[in-house]
């Protein structure tokens, strides 16, 4: 089946063909074969043969270029999805108040949003306030604060304490930033419920912390 | 073995007299402050920050330019606030070194108006006036129990000195002034002599050689020079402890100005770096610590960090006097350096040095001078890597207690020292020798066996093919990247080849003369290192110098008492008649396990600082190590 | 200027051969006898940067300009030697400056004018000084590296990665990379005649190699055409077709080829790098360019550059601490790696590691400016501007 799908598919594409192209792909995609999988199980075979048939002279150099921009129309449909899915869960994050370091903080932004979720960025200089004002805004219940000095560090506490004094007090708290590194207790003193080490980490922690919410009941 | 945690705490020494620990306490914080804001602040809180970090001494700085506005005049305020100064840290245990000319580029301390811009260094009646102040201070201050030691200066003003009459004569003079006054104290210069030629090409070895401790430090200029680059890793994590050796002859040695240069690195980096400089210090003989800075100055800041023009921006709390992880990672070290009794425990001693070539002192346009202390730091790492308890021994030194010598890439070396070294060879020593360009000296061929055909110049792939397998230890064939400024070519001669190049020229080579071994490396490879990229250092090649190194000392009766098999971390070892001490500490910023390898059965290993024993019963054992980790072990055997 | 001393032309050509000791001597020898003038402390100045000796640098090129405050090579040498020794941004920030006046067309002094500001804090102006040095030459890779890195610190990766994509394409050690797999590293660039290639396979394929290296696309189309008329099944021929339709930027038909390719011999380096290639342009085949170049890591695990391609797809897939891995390994196998130093400097920076990162930065732009021989081409314009003087 896959193997005469991709002779069909090769045919379309030597036929300058783009229409039946189109139709050998969805064919092949309503038998239940996943978006992702269309690339390896399909085309790839395909453009296989094509190379076959130019190598062995089936086809000349004209058909072969001609069949390449048919095969270039076709590659959005067989392309697996770049973009990652939105995974509905939304993250606050901040550099703390009277902390202006923010190139961590981007970073770290960047790849969770890339990663699909739903990310608040507060920016620098952020005051335990706005942290709550926007988890109550979003109804958020994951929190980033970066900091990268002791004192600014140390202020993470007030975070924790303003979202216990509104009453939410299943919000985790996460802590990004030197200060964290260099002493693993601090996070625990400030009420942080766990470090994040850097973007790959970021994404690890959170979900985890997201995977952990879904299956005791909560909303991340 | 779990790493070290502050999980057992027991009653006990808190600090170690004979390995104390300090920071210096800079008089002003902030970059705005004026000359005349000298210690002003209240100190009270900081002395007991640091009598809670169980610290020893705190090195305070004296203001000429405050004591003595007018010529022959004394400023009562200003002495009053020194002896405040000093009763504070009485009350909290502390003891002082109080330093008299120091420059920190900001309290202007020796800017003494009156002096009309004549050099304090060289000038006979400034001379005479310092002599007046300090003479004045010391008889003072000369019986209280708070004063640790005098110190004449500190680097920064001994920059301005460009001889080494100078030098001396101010020293000899200014040590003579307070032998006057107070016989007793311990005189320090401040000056390491090492990091002072780098700077100033002055030579202050013969200056620092009078005094009861000497001092040893990275400074600025020595670090970019050296060592320039990340802090946690490769030659920076070794440079202290270099430099520590390097200073090691008939005194003491303070490790001092320990501690970061710039704010560039976060405070993480600022923990692990002033651990491993801690450890190196304890571990290698040191006979004290220093840390750079004891407060962060206040000084403009952008991101990432702002760098620090004075070199000692960096401190151990932050501006507002907040205790940063350094601080914790001070205070950690004092609790495991109280608990090593250095009375009762002593350390493996060193068989094996690298040789610091005379060559070393020579001005431009020779570059030994440039190129020897960064091959020498090379040599230095590759025997530590070896886990051989080394120090490093200049030339002409002589080789008493000595079995095996490394000889990294020295241009050349004196007729005396050649004599010296064949002698130390047939006696029975060992040396492992890399030519370092230029002529062979005759007495390679008959000390190593090969004879000389001249050098084959520049290469970019060091090529490794092993003639005689198992003969200086597990060689394996290598070709790896890496710029050599030379090769010798060598053949025939009683030498065995034991690995060659790709195409059969001789690489190493291992000559029996006399009762000693003598083993050439055909390339500078230490000095390639250092000149290429030391953290990025080809693996094969760090690998064959470690082999050979550590084959040749163990061979010689050098080679370590207890082993490890992880070349990144560091041993060393403390002996008594019933137990052992080891310390641990890794040069790498990832976690690792080391197998530590004792020579008989170790019933059990337990923390220094106390707890429950973890029983053994094998020689083997390991000891995981976090990120530049650290463990302190003693262990009993059966 | 008058005509240089023996002992400075002697100097030059020791210099040139990296005999710094030599070198440095006669430069000594050239002032001992009383020569004076700018070149001869530039000269000295480069010579002490060539052995990482920057504060001698610092003095000699400050000798130099305080000789003549037209000698430009001292104040590359002098703004290089700032930006090795570290923590003296601002003082290269003014030395490439001023060098970007007096050769307002050294493309690397507005580069490293950038780093210089970017090491100083100042963003806005690095970026403004890369996109100079871009106009100047929009070839010049480094300034793309470094607008990467830009990017990744405002914007993160995603945005980041092409750029850092973009740059690699300009970085010539990428083509290099394909004919050392094909074992023609160190082969030289000549003109191929078809006509005089023998019938064979093999020499049909090597002469193909060869006139892919001297960029004769056509000569090399016409070789593989033979060699696959006489054996349509051939994989090397296939992968070199397949690099051939790369470097003319017709994608489709080198993945055809480079499947084919793959299909017939599933290890086969060059078709392997082809491949993967074509797979890391498509932001959709991140996953599959990563399994490609693991494969390649693992078949050629000693070319700096496969651990760097693998490196640019774990990126794309968000595993930045495997890529750091990857980039590390590079390194090491070639630490004149500027696009796998830049790549780490990227890793570091997501990991917080920012001292690490700059450092990493700094190496590039050492290695970098050291390849280009930049020295040279300022002391021979100034010595020769001195002489017709």
């Amino acid at each position: 089946m896959a193997a005469e799908a991709a002779a069909q598919l090769y045919q379309a594409f030597v036929d300058q063909d783009p229409a039946e192209a189109i139709q050998v792909v969805e064919r092949v995609r309503a038998s239940g074969v996943a978006q992702d999988a269309l690339f390896d199980s399909l085309y790839a075979p395909a453009m296989g043969l094509l190379g076959g048939a130019w190598a062995s002279g089936a086809i000349d150099e004209m058909a072969f270029t001609q069949a390449a921009v048919v095969a270039e129309q076709v590659g959005s449909f067989v392309m697996p999805s770049a973009a990652r899915r939105d995974t509905g869960v939304t993250v606050v994050l901040g550099t703390v108040h009277r902390d202006h370091h923010s190139i961590g903080r981007t970073i770290v932004a960047a790849t969770l949003k890339e990663a699909g979720y739903r990310v608040n960025d507060l920016g620098v200089d952020a005051r335990p306030s706005d942290f709550v004002e926007r988890v109550q805004e979003t109804g958020a219940r994951i929190v980033i604060a970066f900091a990268e000095t002791m004192r600014t560090a140390r202020s993470v506490s007030s975070i924790r304490d303003v979202l216990r004094a509104e009453g939410i007090d299943d919000a985790v708290v996460l802590v990004s930033g030197g200060p964290f590194i260099a002493d693993t207790g601090l996070a625990r003193d400030v009420g942080a419920n766990g470090v994040v080490g850097g973007a790959e980490a970021a994404l690890r922690i959170v979900a985890r912390v997201a995977r952990d919410r879904a299956s005791a009941g909560g909303e991340a | 073995m779990a790493e070290s945690t502050e999980g057992h705490k027991q009653a006990g020494p808190v600090r170690n007299a004979l390995f104390p620990v300090g920071a210096d306490l800079y008089p002003l914080d902030d970059e705005r402050a004026s000359f005349s804001d000298w210690y002003a602040r209240d100190l009270e809180p900081d002395f007991a920050a640091m009598a809670a970090a169980h610290l020893s001494l705190v090195r305070v700085f004296v203001s000429w330019k405050l004591f003595e506005p007018q010529v022959g005049q004394y400023d009562d305020e200003a002495e009053d606030r020194l002896g405040e100064l000093l009763a504070a840290a009485r009350t909290h245990d502390l003891k002082a070194i109080v330093t008299f000319f120091a420059d920190d580029r900001l309290a202007e301390m020796n800017d003494v108006t009156w002096a009309k811009k004549r050099d304090p260094r060289t000038d006979d009646y400034l001379i005479q006036r310092e002599v007046s102040l300090v003479q004045r201070i010391v008889n003072r201050y000369r019986t209280d129990p708070a004063i640790w030691a005098w110190e004449l200066g500190n680097e920064a003003f001994f920059t301005g000195f460009t001889s080494e009459d100078a030098l001396q004569k101010w020293t000899t003079t200014l040590r003579e002034a307070i032998r006057e006054v107070d016989t007793a104290r311990a005189i320090m210069l401040g000056v390491d002599a090492e990091t002072l030629v780098r700077e100033t090409g002055v030579d202050a070895t013969a200056a620092t050689g009078v005094f009861e401790y000497a001092v040893s430090h990275v400074t600025a200029p020595y670090l970019s020079y050296i060592a320039e680059g990340p802090l946690t890793y490769g030659p920076a994590t070794y440079l202290d402890s270099f430099l520590l050796r390097c200073n090691l002859r008939s005194a003491p040695v303070l490790a001092d100005g320990v501690g970061v240069h710039s704010l560039d690195g976060s405070v993480a980096e600022e923990a692990a770096y002033v651990r491993t400089a801690l450890y190196s210090a304890l571990m290698n003989r040191g006979a004290g610590v220093m840390v750079r800075r004891w407060r962060d100055m206040d000084a403009e800041k952008r991101e990432p960090y702002f760098r620090d023009p004075f070199e000692v921006l960096v401190g151990l709390v932050d501006g507002s006097g907040d205790a940063k992880p350094a601080l914790d990672e001070v205070k950690r070290f004092t609790r495991v350096a109280a608990r090593l009794d250095l009375r009762h425990y002593t350390p493996a001693p060193e068989r094996a040095a690298v040789l610091i070539p005379a060559e070393r002192h020579e001005p431009l346009p020779s570059l030994a001078g440039l190129y020897d202390p960064r091959s020498c730091l090379q040599a230095y790492m590759a025997a530590k890597e070896a886990h051989l308890p080394v120090t490093l021994t200049p030339e002409g030194a002589g080789f008493e207690g000595l079995m095996t010598l490394f000889i990294p890439s020295a241009g050349k070396l004196t007729p005396v020292m050649w004599q010296d070294l064949a002698s130390f060879v047939q006696s029975g020593g060992s040396v492992v020798l890399s030519y370092g360009g230029g002529d062979a000296d005759p007495a390679v061929r008959e000390i190593f066996g090969v004879d000389f055909l001249g050098d084959h110049g520049v290469r970019s792939i060091v090529s490794c093919r092993v003639a005689q397998p198992g003969l200086l230890g597990d060689l394996s064939a290598f070709d790896a990247r890496l710029d050599l400024p030379h090769y010798a070519l060598v053949g025939g001669g009683s030498a065995t080849v034991v690995a060659t190049d790709a195409t059969g020229s001789p690489l190493l080579t291992l000559n029996q003369y006399g009762q000693g071994r003598a083993v050439f490396i055909a390339a500078p490879l230490e000095r390639a290192i250092a000149q290429s990229d030391p953290w990025a250092a080809p693996e094969p090649i760090r690998h064959f110098l470690r082999t050979v190194y550590g084959s040749v000392a163990c061979a010689a009766g050098a080679g370590p008492v207890i082993d490890c098999d992880d070349p990144a971390v560091e041993i060393a070892h403390f002996q008594s008649e019933d137990s052992d001490v080891v310390l641990a500490l890794s040069h790498d910023v990832g976690s690792r396990t080391a197998t530590l390898t004792a020579e008989r059965v170790v019933a059990s290993v337990s923390d220094v600082r106390g707890g429950k024993p973890a029983e053994v019963g094998a020689k083997s054992f390991g000891v995981p190590l976090g990120p530049n980790g650290t463990a302190a072990l003693r262990l009993d055997y059966k | 200027m008058a005509g240089r001393s023996p002992a400075v032309v002697s100097a030059e050509g020791l210099a040139r051969k990296g005999q710094v000791g030599a070198a440095v001597r006669a430069c000594y020898d050239a002032l001992a006898l009383g020569e004076r003038g700018a070149h001869v402390h530039a000269l000295l100045a480069n010579l002490m940067l060539d052995g990482d000796f920057y504060d001698e640098a610092i003095a000699e090129a400050t000798a130099a300009i305080e000789s003549d405050p037209d000698c430009s090579p001292a104040y590359l040498a002098l703004g290089l030697a700032y930006d090795r020794r570290g923590g003296m941004s601002d003082q290269s920030v003014l030395v490439w400056h001023e060098l970007a006046e007096v050769v307002p067309d050294l493309v690397t002094a507005h580069v490293q004018l950038g780093e210089a500001f970017s090491a100083a804090a100042f963003d806005e102006e690095a970026v403004g000084s890369w996109k100079r040095a871009l106009e100047l030459d929009p070839r010049e890779s480094r300034a793309t590296y470094n607008l990467a890195i830009a990017s990744l610190k405002r914007e993160g990766m995603a945005l980041a990665l092409p750029l850092f994509r973009q740059a690699g394409e300009l970085d010539p050690s990428q083509d290099e990379l394909f004919f050392a797999l094909l074992g023609l590293a160190d082969a030289p660039v000549v003109a191929v005649d078809p006509a005089r290639v023998k019938p064979t396979r093999e020499a049909r394929l090597g002469a193909a190699g060869l006139a892919l290296k001297a960029d004769d696309i056509f000569t090399a189309a016409e070789l593989v055409r033979s060699a696959l008329d006489t054996q349509p099944d051939d994989a090397e021929a296939l992968a070199l077709a397949a690099y051939a339709y790369l470097k003319q930027e017709a994608a489709n038909e080198a993945l055809a080829c480079a499947l084919r390719a793959v299909s017939l011999q599933p290890d086969l380096t060059t078709a392997l790098y082809c491949l993967g290639v074509v797979y890391a342009r498509r932001t959709g085949l991140n996953r599959h360019a990563a399994r490609v170049f693991i494969a390649l890591a693992k078949k050629a695990p000693a070319h700096a550059l496969v651990h760097v391609l693998l490196a640019e797809s774990l990126l794309a897939l968000q595993r930045y601490e495997q890529a750091g891995k990857a980039y590390r390994t590079a390194v090491r196998l070639d630490p004149a790696c500027v696009r796998a130093r830049f790549g780490l400097a990227a890793t570091y920076l997501t990991e917080g590691r920012h001292a690490e990162a700059s450092w990493e930065i700094r190496r590039a732009a050492y290695y970098d400016t050291k390849r280009q021989g930049l020295f040279w081409r300022l002391y021979e314009e100034y010595v020769a501007a001195g002489e017709e003087a």
